[in-house]
C-alpha cells in the first residue's frame, strides 16, 4: 500500500474515509426515511407560497417539497450534501501539502528523487479518488432508501446528483490544495477556503429573495453544481465541465506555485 | 581532488534578514567534512538549499557537478539526507517509513537494511509515535543509509543516540568513507567532528569563517595553561608574551590562553622558579571560539 505517493495518502486517509463514508450512507439513508412522512403531508407547500420566504435560503428554490426531486434537493441536495463534500474536500486539499509541510514530514519526502510535481499530481488525484468513494457511499446511502420508501426516482438521476456535489467538492478541494500547496499554512487554506465556499453557496441562496445580486449566481461554482438540477434533469455536460475547469487550473495553478517556493521547515 | 559539493557565492536572503552570505564551499569525494556552527548560523540553510528546498536568492550550488535547481531529482537519487529537525509519518511503522522511503527510491537492497537495523537495534515494527527520540533516529539513519548514497548528508546526526550507539554511527560512517563515498555532516557538537571529520567549515551568522583541516585547527588551538611557581608572580610579567591572552595571576599560580606555540611564554616562565605545569588538550572548542572571538573584535 505504501508504493508511491498516491496510495500512501489515500492510505493515510482510510480511517477518516471510512468513518465520512459511514457518515454520508448514515445520513442519506436516515433523511431518506423520513420521506414517508413528508410525501403524505402536503401542507408542507404552504411555507412556499411566500414568495420571498427566507426558507428558500435553506432548502432552494422549490415548487413541491413533497416530489421526490423536491424531497431530496430540499433536504439533501441544496445545503446538506454539498456542504458535507466541500467539508471534506476542503479538509483533504489544505492537508495535501500544508499539513505534510506543517507537520515536518515534507523534507524527509522531498528528500526522495521525485519531482515537487509528481508528488502534487499524487496527492490531487487522491483528493479526486477519495471525493468519489465518498460519492459513492452517498449514492448506496440514498438508493437503499429509495428502495426502502418505494420512492418513484430514477437511482441514475440520483447517482447524477450526487456527482455533482462530488465535482463541487473536487473544484473547492483544488482550491484549497491550491491555497496549501501556495502558503504551505493549513488552517489558513481550510479558513480561506470555507469562507469562499460559504459565500458562493450564499449567493446561491440568496438570488431567488434579492435580485440585486441575481447576476453574481454565475460566479458561484454553486451554480454549476445546482443550477441545473441534476436530480431532475440528470448531469449537465456544460455545469459540470465548469466545475472540473476550476478544479483542473487550480490544480495546474498549485504545481506553478508549489514548484517556484521554498519549503517551510 | 575531485569535488562532490561546490557552492559559489552561495546566499539567501529573507527580506533583509541574510541567512547565508556568498558562501563558497568545496567538498571532495571520499572525504567526511565537518560543518560547525551554533543554532541559526545558517547550516540547515545551506543543506536545504543543496537539496532544493529552498532557493539560492544569490549565487548556485552543484552536486556531482549537477546543478542544485535544474538537476535536483538527479542529485538526490544519489544522496542520503537526515534531516535536523527529522519528522517521521506517526502512524506508520519504523518498517513502513522505510518501505515507503525505498519505494520512492527504487533499488534498495533489503539485506542491507535489515543489517543496518541489527546493526542499529532498530525498532522497525512498532509505529513511530510509540518510539523514542533516539529510536527514530535510527530509523532516519537507516534511511539516510540504505540505499548506499554516493553522498550522504546529515543535519545534526547524533543527537538522541546514546555513546554507544554514536560509536556504531561514526563506524558506519568510516565505513562510507572507506568505500570512496562522501559524508558531509553539519555539527554543534563539537567533539564528534574532531573525532570523524577530515576537514572542518565554520559558519557563523550565514559567513564561512574558515575551512582547515581537523588537524590544522588543533594547531591552531587556544591551549588553557597553568604554571604553578615558588614565588609568587606578576601579570605584568606575562602581559608582552606574543600569543598569551587572558591571564590571570593568583598569588604564585599564573593561568593563561595560549595560541600556537607556547615556546614563547615557557621561556618567559622559565625566569622563575617552576613547580608544576598543567595543560589542557587542546579542543576544538576552543578553536571555535577563537574564530568567533576573534570575529567579534573584527566587528568592532
Amino acid at each position: 500500500m505504501l508504493n508511491n505517493v498516491f496510495l500512501k495518502t489515500l492510505w493515510d486517509q482510510r480511517h477518516s474515509l471510512m468513518w465520512w463514508g459511514i457518515g454520508m450512507v448514515a445520513i442519506s439513508l436516515v433523511t431518506m426515511l423520513f420521506y414517508p412522512s413528508v410525501s403524505n403531508a402536503p401542507e408542507l407547500n404552504d411555507i412556499l407560497s411566500d414568495e420571498n420566504s427566507l426558507m428558500k435560503a435553506f432548502i432552494g428554490d422549490i415548487e413541491d417539497l413533497t416530489s421526490p426531486e423536491g424531497f431530496m434537493n430540499s433536504q439533501l441536495f441544496f445545503l446538506l450534501l454539498p456542504m458535507l463534500f466541500l467539508g471534506f474536500a476542503v479538509t483533504q486539499g489544505s492537508s495535501t501539502i500544508a499539513g505534510e509541510e506543517e507537520k515536518g514530514t515534507l523534507d524527509l519526502l522531498m528528500s526522495s528523487p521525485i519531482s515537487r510535481r509528481l508528488v502534487l499530481v499524487h496527492k490531487w488525484a487522491a483528493m479526486l479518488a477519495a471525493i468519489i468513494a465518498l460519492v459513492a457511499a452517498t449514492w448506496i446511502g440514498l438508493a437503499v432508501g429509495v428502495v426502502a420508501v418505494d420512492m418513484d426516482i430514477s437511482l441514475l438521476k440520483v447517482a447524477a446528483a450526487t456527482l455533482s456535489a462530488g465535482f463541487l467538492g473536487m473544484a473547492f478541494g483544488s482550491f484549497a490544495l491550491a491555497l496549501g500547496a501556495t502558503t504551505g499554512r493549513r488552517v489558513f487554506s481550510i479558513a480561506i477556503a470555507s469562507v469562499v465556499g460559504v459565500t458562493a453557496y450564499l449567493i446561491i441562496a440568496l438570488t431567488p429573495a434579492v435580485d440585486a445580486i441575481e447576476p453574481a449566481r454565475y460566479i458561484s461554482p454553486f451554480h454549476y453544481y445546482s443550477g441545473s438540477d441534476p436530480i431532475t434533469n440528470g448531469l449537465h455536460l456544460g455545469h459540470v465541465s465548469v466545475l472540473l475547469l476550476i478544479a483542473t487550473l487550480l490544480y495546474a495553478l498549485a504545481t506553478v506555485t508549489f514548484e517556484r517556493r521554498d519549503l517551510g521547515v | 581532488m575531485d569535488a562532490v559539493v561546490v557552492t559559489s557565492n552561495l546566499s539567501k536572503s529573507y527580506g533583509s534578514h541574510e541567512a547565508l552570505k556568498q558562501v563558497n564551499l568545496e567538498v571532495y569525494k571520499g572525504e567526511i567534512f565537518g560543518y560547525l556552527g551554533p543554532n541559526g548560523s545558517g547550516k540547515s540553510t545551506t543543506i536545504r538549499t543543496l537539496l532544493d528546498f529552498i532557493r539560492p536568492t544569490g549565487g548556485s550550488a552543484s552536486i556531482f557537478g549537477l546543478d542544485s535547481r535544474q538537476d535536483s531529482r538527479a542529485i538526490r537519487t544519489r544522496v542520503g539526507y537526515l534531516p535536523g529537525d527529522m519528522v517521521l509519518y506517526e502512524r506508520l511503522t519504523g518498517g513502513q517509513v522505510l518501505a515507503y522511503s525505498a519505494a520512492l527510491r527504487g533499488g534498495v537492497d533489503w539485506a542491507y537494511v535489515d543489517q543496518l537495523r541489527d546493526r542499529l537495534g532498530a525498532e522497525l515494527s512498532r509505529p513511530v509515535k510509540a518510539l523514542s527520540r533516539g529510536n527514530r533516529q535510527k530509523i532516519g539513519l537507516i534511511q539516510a543509509f540504505m540505499h548506499r548514497p554516493e553522498l550522504i548528508i546529515m543535519d545534526e546526526p547524533s543527537s538522541g543516540l546514546d555513546p554507544l550507539l554514536q560509536q556504531e554511527f561514526h563506524e558506519m560512517v568510516e565505513e562510507v568513507k572507506a568505500d570512496g563515498r562522501t559524508v558531509f555532516i553539519s555539527s554543534h557538537v563539537l567533539p564528534e567532528v574532531e573525532r570523524l571529520c577530515d576537514r572542518v567549515g565554520i559558519i557563523r551568522r550565514g559567513q564561512l569563517v574558515t575551512v582547515e583541516d581537523v588537524t590544522t585547527l588543533r594547531e591552531r588551538a587556544l591551549h588553557r595553561i597553568e604554571f604553578h611557581f615558588g614565588t609568587p608572580v606578576s601579570a605584568t610579567d606575562f602581559e608582552d608574551v606574543p600569543g598569551v591572552q587572558d591571564i590571570e595571576v593568583k598569588s604564585s599560580v599564573l593561568t593563561c590562553t595560549v595560541m600556537g606555540s607556547p615556546d614563547a611564554l615557557v621561556k618567559a616562565a622559565a625566569r622563575f622558579e617552576v613547580i608544576k605545569v598543567k595543560t589542557q588538550e587542546p579542543h576544538l572548542e576552543k578553536v571555535f571560539l577563537s574564530y568567533y572571538g576573534y570575529e567579534d573584535t573584527d566587528a568592532e
